[in-house]
């Protein structure tokens, strides 16, 4: 069992590093993305809010594994049919869907938070002459962004398990790995290990949220 | 006419009340005027359409009709109906000379005492951030708090919040004050502290406008009285006349009532 944990650490640990990537990408881009949806889904104008709206409804209405396989077969299909020759390569379509999959998510969130927070802060600014930028950026978000933590929180621990949707479309992250070398020691003591991977990972997470939920309860 | 550093004249305000479906006018045809160093109370039974007017006049809402005049400069366009609000540049010009001190005080939670103070006399003012520390730190010591320069705004009770709300504003220069009900959220004992700061704004000629509950203190603060009922003025005169001479019966009942309840 040691020396089979000592052959299967160095593969697994090749995917964690694939599993990584996702994840951390998909947070780069899907958390500013949120930001601007869920100003957008806030706006005053129908023609922006409604097809926001509906973005958000299918993104969290439909499987991931499905936008996965939309991304990255769709792309190509309809590139081919528009008579251009367009296609994602896998790693890239993983991580525009992850990213449009989980913006969604966050942009409700961010919502939410902005929308928490009371008429009067707005007011105040104005009183005091601020601009419309300078209110949000100044007042009003880092106030939301105390408010999102614990939901956000979620959503990243969650984010740690999704990745290994990507195999779907054969990317090699660590579940996917982990189900090969099932296949190779006719045992399920590879996911096994693998479930460890992601736990730790979690419980890194875990650990710097509720450090930094500490951190900004400076105020109420 | 050119000496009025607050000018209103006909203001008329309209809210869509849902509940019964039709537009109810809340300030009717209001008109007064102010000079340079007055302090005015305007008094009267909730729902008379005292805050509505000073959000019209503060720009936080939008007036149906009327004319705002502040430090010789036109809100709207004079004469225009339905009305036209004056180029931005223009408003954001008269923003800058009034000040609003409002009820729940509406600190900004995340920022100490002393950034809520410099905050908007750096950005908007652009100050350089020392100096304006320098004059948010004289304005807290007027108001008794620089020891609290460095704490939040949670850490204070609630009189120690409005003065620095006071503070802010009184950081931006403003040429005229506005008190939306600025003891009404706090507790009873604290209501004197800020009493006393206003008071001392008084004695320095700060023009200030008051809506208060505080009827011993709009008598005694205020060079003019302002009673409002049902979105008109009903009176409007001295301290001496509002509450000693004036016969009017609405003001008769509302003050009787006032002095019954406490």
């Amino acid at each position: 069992m040691i020396s089979d944990l000592q052959n299967l650490l160095p593969i697994l640990a090749q995917g964690f590093g694939t599993t990584l990537a996702i994840f951390g990408l998909t947070l780069l881009f899907s958390i500013p993305l949120g930001l601007l949806v869920a100003v957008l889904k806030m706006s005053k104008y129908k023609v922006i809010r409604y097809p926001v709206a509906f973005y958000i409804s299918v993104m969290r209405g439909t499987p991931l594994l499905l936008q996965i396989v939309a991304i990255y077969f769709g792309s190509y299909y309809l590139s081919q049919s528009a008579g251009a020759d367009f296609s994602f390569d896998r790693f890239p379509a993983v991580i525009v869907a992850f990213s449009v999959n989980y913006a969604a998510y966050f942009a409700e969130i961010f919502r939410g938070g902005i929308e928490s927070i009371p008429k009067g802060q707005y007011e105040a600014a104005t009183m005091l002459g601020l601009s419309k930028s300078q209110t949000f950026f100044r007042i009003i978000l880092p106030q939301v962004l105390k408010r999102v933590v614990p939901a956000s929180a979620n959503e990243v621990i969650t984010l740690v398990k999704d990745t290994s949707l990507a195999q779907v479309i054969a990317v090699t992250e660590l579940f996917a790995l982990a189900k090969k070398q099932q296949a190779v020691y006719a045992s399920i003591f590879p996911l096994f290990v693998a479930g460890i991977f992601y736990y730790v990972a979690n419980l890194i997470l875990s650990v710097f949220f509720s450090y930094l939920e500490r951190k900004l309860n400076y105020y109420r | 006419m050119e000496d009025h550093i607050l000018e209103v004249k006909h203001l008329k305000k309209s809210f869509y009340d849902s509940k019964k479906g039709r537009e109810i006018q809340v300030l009717k045809d209001i008109s007064f005027n102010m000079k340079c160093g007055d302090v005015l109370s305007i008094i009267g039974p909730s729902g008379s359409g005292k805050s509505t007017l000073l959000r019209c006049i503060t720009q936080l809402e939008t007036m149906d009709g009327g004319e705002v005049r502040v430090c010789n400069k036109n809100m709207v366009v004079p004469g225009s109906n339905p009305i036209r609000y004056a180029p931005k540049a223009d408003l954001a010009e008269i923003r800058l000379s009034t000040g609003l001190v409002f009820q729940n005080f509406n600190l900004f939670p995340h920022l100490t005492v002393l950034q809520n103070v410099t905050l908007a006399p750096i950005r908007v003012l652009k100050l350089e951030p020392h100096s304006a520390r320098i004059r948010a730190m004289r304005l807290l010591k007027r108001m008794g708090l620089e020891s609290k320069a460095r704490a939040y705004p949670c850490e204070l009770s609630g009189g120690q919040q409005q003065r620095v709300s006071i503070a802010r504003a009184l950081a931006m220069n403003p040429k005229v004050l506005f008190f939306d009900e600025p003891t009404s959220a706090l507790d009873p004992e604290l209501t004197g502290e800020i009493l006393k700061v206003i008071k001392s704004l008084a004695e320095e000629e700060m023009t200030m406008v008051i809506v208060t509950h505080e009827m011993a203190f709009a008598r005694d603060v205020a060079n003019q009285v302002l009673f409002m009922d049902d979105g008109v003025v009903v009176e409007k005169g001295t301290p001496e006349y509002v509450f000693g001479q004036s016969q009017n019966e609405r003001l008769q009942s509302f003050l009787s009532r006032f002095s019954q309840n406490g």
